[in-house]
């Protein structure tokens, strides 16, 4: 197949997950100032210190310019024609408890869930059917609807629950955690999500505690030109673990939308957080029209002795994405690691990496990143491996390997060393390369098309970042992976 | 971000008439006067600090000091000599080698001063992190115009001695034009070094193209005092199967900021960029190199080594960017460090930019300390601590050194690396 109908195959792929479901939606009409944070936080019915935290971030992004250093373009966006709000009408129903049956259910949500293809078991599990082993907190637009597991959860002390649930029920918690690994003006997008985030989920693990089962929540952007602004926080006491699995797909838009999320970790004494997300949101048509902006602020902070924190990624989706999942390796002992996979095709721009500051002793941390560019994409990682003063014996091994596939497409790597301790050592390497006509003359020798040939060589590419990844994410990873390089080579 | 523009002093010191031709020197100027010195906020500054420039108050040479020779010898064969005295060009020699025209810049027609001016990647003249580029242009009335004739050899190495200091608190902002006509070869050495004890700043450029099949070999040997500033951008444009091999050595200095352009436009082009940086003290000793494979068919190879002690500060920064259609390129870079104290820092940032897909190209960076294996076998030969930390660290710098092509050079070299590690004295963690 020649190039040109090679490439023309790729861009008429149609988006998967392209579809709108029709819920009515309570909207708040576009544009931000005080009145709207005030709003959002009393249709919450937040006590006053949110309110209060709220607005001292509002008014740092105010004095906050957006940030243009990363290596993506895109029209500018008009902050005052967003709408920051909106829920699901049906919000105080579902909001109430966890349904006992599907009945209970929209069923126009069902039906979303259905198109998304989620495994039969985790919509069980959506509707409380026993026996189901995970637990999902449903993110729709930006009100969590139904939270199951809650009581399997609450028998181990775990508090799993939607960010909304956990100011009222908790807000001791999130009142001492909020804020403390990402603070309000860290960034421009960190501080506009601070000033208006909707919801998001709540993680607390209590000493000693091992997460019974794998946690997840399905994110979806649902309501046409609404902003999503996601707040995570997860807590692990001393001695706890957790899993947290995130994924998302979105319907298929002309307008952009823009979903600038804040995720935070607390890890304390010898307690280990894995985060892992797949990352699946509409790119865009073949013009690069439409297609979300991610432009997300996730960091981790070790802060006990001890304690891991590793990040796990596969970035199929997005028009755009700026993202730096971080640890700050401030325990002694304390572990960082990062394994991503980044797929671009079309006309994606993915402007993606981590960073390490290690301030503890002994302090490791461990980057894989795989970046793989295709069609028109431009696909960068930036990372930042910063080894402090206090930092003595610190360790950081780099690896990051784009392939490229196709002759239009690009791969970048910008990272950032840093070292003020000479007991530090530190390793990068990177590699740029497209797939060897060796590698595919082997395997088209042993009967395998060009596609499947193709799909064999990506995936031994990415196999160290998929082998971090929980079973049943490695799967759906693999099958993403494929779809999204799908008529990329003849 | 709000510019603040150049300290008056600086402003105050741009003259009505510069070497530049009319346009290009007025369009500098204007653009300069606004934008101001770089700053930490502009993304190729982050590491490196122009407060000692930006407060430093400092004055166009006086003029005297004709009579000064450099204090180091280098052991160099019969070299044709390029004196600049803070920065004011002391003449051409009489005994040129033929093939070799040399022209003060001054007396260069409009063409050649044009194109000392013009050179390739351009750096643009709004862009906050070229405003030193901007200044020189706006600045420089010094320079000198090296010509070497197409299939001329020249055996002699050019050496331009930068001795700066003369006078106190003096700045300069020469300009250098190195042309090589089609399969010509020379080498070109910079010889930096302070003569006084004064703090002196200088912003030079050098502007070379290199013809077809043509070979530059281009050493900076930085032996400059504790005081001195240096702010030095060289440019090189390579055409069809052209070579450009670049030494950068760097021992001395207060802050010294070297960055290279390299622009591969010609197919079966190739560049080397070879370097040690060795600071030390309070030094600030920084590189950042851009090579632009704008041809396909073109290669490079890059080796950065920094020895960073007490309160040193070592700085690299590489960037390869392929363009689009560059195919067939095999580009390759290492950036290995070694931080001597706690005191002591290295940043390092190694870029790849690829917009072509039938590349090779790899980057690797390390930082460390020295191998504790390799020491504890010493020591269990009987070599004291002292003397098998020099012996790893001076062959860790030697092998940047063995890459050096003149012979005499290395060896002194090498002499020179010893002598400073015989200063050093024992860190506190003497057991590491």
């Amino acid at each position: 197949m020649t190039e040109t109908q090679e490439l023309e195959q790729l861009v008429k792929r149609e988006y998967k997950y392209g579809f709108t479901t029709d819920i009515e939606q309570e909207i708040i009409p576009p544009g931000l100032d005080e009145d709207v944070i005030r709003m959002i936080s009393a249709k919450k019915n937040e006590p006053e210190f949110m309110l209060e935290w709220r607005l001292s971030a509002f008014r740092q992004w105010q004095k906050m310019a957006e940030p243009e250093w990363a290596h993506v373009h895109y029209p500018k966006i008009d902050y005052q024609a967003l709408s920051y709000y909106a829920a699901p009408k049906t919000q105080e129903e579902l909001d109430a408890e966890a349904p006992e049956s599907l009945d209970e259910v929209d069923p126009k949500l069902l039906e979303t869930y259905e198109k998304l293809g989620i495994p039969l078991h985790e919509r069980a599990a959506l509707a409380g059917v026993k026996g189901a082993n995970v637990a999902v907190d449903a993110v729709f637009d930006s009100v969590s609807v139904t939270t199951t597991f809650k009581e399997k959860l609450a028998e181990a002390g775990v508090i799993f629950c939607s960010f909304s649930e956990a100011v009222e029920n908790h807000p001791e918690l999130v009142q001492k955690y909020l804020g403390t690994v990402v603070p309000q003006g860290d960034n421009f997008f960190a501080a506009l999500n601070s000033a208006v985030f909707s919801d998001g989920s709540f993680v607390y693990v209590p000493k000693g505690v091992t997460c019974p089962m794998e946690l997840s929540t399905y994110f979806r952007i649902n309501a046409k030109n609404t902003g999503q602004f996601e707040r995570t926080l997860i807590i692990a006491e001393e001695g706890a673990s957790v899993s947290y699995l995130e994924g998302c797909t979105a319907p298929q838009r002309d307008e952009n939308q823009l979903h600038a999320a804040v995720v935070e970790l607390v890890a304390l004494d010898d307690a280990e957080i894995k985060y892992s997300t797949v990352q699946n949101w509409y790119p865009g048509d073949e013009e690069g029209r439409g297609g979300i902006y991610n432009f997300v602020t996730k960091r981790g902070e070790c802060r006990g002795d001890r304690s891991k924190i590793t990040w796990t990624q596969v970035e199929a989706g997005s028009a755009i994405t700026w993202k730096y999942p971080s640890c700050v390796l401030k325990g002694d002992d304390s572990v960082g690691e990062f394994y991503s996979v980044a797929v671009g095709n079309n006309f994606q721009q993915i402007d993606s990496g981590t960073k390490m500051v290690h301030l503890g002793s002994r302090t490791r941390s461990t980057i894989v990143s795989k970046g793989i560019s295709a069609g028109r994409a431009e696909n960068a990682y930036r990372g930042l491996v910063h080894i402090g003063k206090t930092a003595r014996d610190a360790r950081n091994f780099t690896q990051c390997d784009s392939l490229l596939i196709g002759d239009r497409c690009g791969a970048h790597t910008f990272p950032y060393i840093e070292a003020k301790n000479s007991t530090a050592q530190v390793e990068h390497e990177a590699t740029t390369s497209k797939v060897s006509d060796d590698q595919m003359f082997y395997l088209r020798s042993r009967g395998l098309s060009e596609e499947d040939a193709m799909n064999m060589v990506v995936n031994g590419f990415c196999k160290e970042v998929f082998n971090e990844l929980p079973m049943e994410f490695a799967v759906e990873a693999q099958a993403l992976l494929a779809v999204s390089l799908e008529g990329s080579v003849g | 971000m709000k510019r603040t523009g150049l300290p008056d002093w600086l402003s105050d010191a741009l003259p009505e008439q510069a070497a530049a031709p009319n346009e290009i020197a007025q369009a500098a100027r204007s653009q300069v006067e606004s934008i101001g010195l770089p700053g930490l906020r502009d993304e190729e500054w982050r590491w490196t600090n122009l407060r000692a420039i930006q407060r430093g108050r400092f004055n166009a040479p006086s003029g005297v000091g004709a009579d000064i020779e450099p204090g180091t010898r280098l052991p160099l064969d019969n070299p044709v000599r390029l004196r600049f005295v803070d920065g004011v060009f002391q003449g051409v020699p009489d005994d040129v080698p033929e093939g070799v025209t040399l022209t003060a810049l001054a007396d260069a027609d409009e063409t050649t001063r044009a194109a000392a001016f013009s050179p390739k990647p351009a750096p643009s003249v709004d862009n906050p992190n070229d405003a030193l580029v901007t200044l020189n242009t706006a600045m420089a009335r010094e320079g000198v115009v090296v010509d070497v004739a197409a299939n001329t050899v020249v055996e002699r190495p050019i050496v331009i001695e930068w001795l700066d200091g003369a006078t106190e608190s003096v700045m300069s902002h020469p300009r250098v034009l190195v042309r090589l006509g089609q399969s010509a070869a020379a080498t070109l050495l910079e010889h930096i070094e302070t003569v006084g004890e004064q703090p002196a700043w200088r912003n030079s450029v050098i502007v070379s193209t290199i013809a077809a099949n043509a070979a530059l070999t281009h050493i900076a040997l930085g032996l400059d005092g504790e005081s001195r500033l240096t702010t030095a951008r060289t440019f090189a444009e390579l055409d069809r199967d052209a070579r450009y091999h670049s030494y950068n050595i760097q021992l001395g200095g207060r802050m010294i900021r070297r960055e290279y352009d390299i622009h591969v436009g010609g197919s079966g082009a190739h560049t080397d960029l070879i370097g040690l940086m060795m600071p030390r003290g309070k030094q600030l000793l920084d590189t950042h190199t851009r090579i632009t494979h704008a041809a396909a068919d073109t290669t490079s190879n890059e080796h950065y080594r920094t020895i960073a002690d007490d309160a040193g500060r070592g700085v690299f920064k590489g960037r390869i960017l392929i363009e689009e259609d560059a195919q067939r390129i095999e580009a390759y870079q290492s950036s290995n460090n070694l931080l001597l104290s706690d005191n002591a820092e290295i940043d390092a940032k190694p870029e790849l930019e690829i917009y072509a897909d039938d590349v090779s190209c790899s980057h690797g960076a390390t930082i460390g300390r020295l191998d504790q294996e390799a020491l504890f076998y010493l020591r269990t030969r009987g070599v004291p601590l002292a003397e098998a930390r020099g012996l790893l660290i001076a062959g860790f710098a030697q092998e940047v050194i063995d890459e050096l092509p003149l012979t005499d050079l290395r060896d002194w070299l090498t002499g020179q690396v010893e002598q400073r590690l015989g200063e050093r004295s024992l860190p506190a963690d003497s057991d590491a």
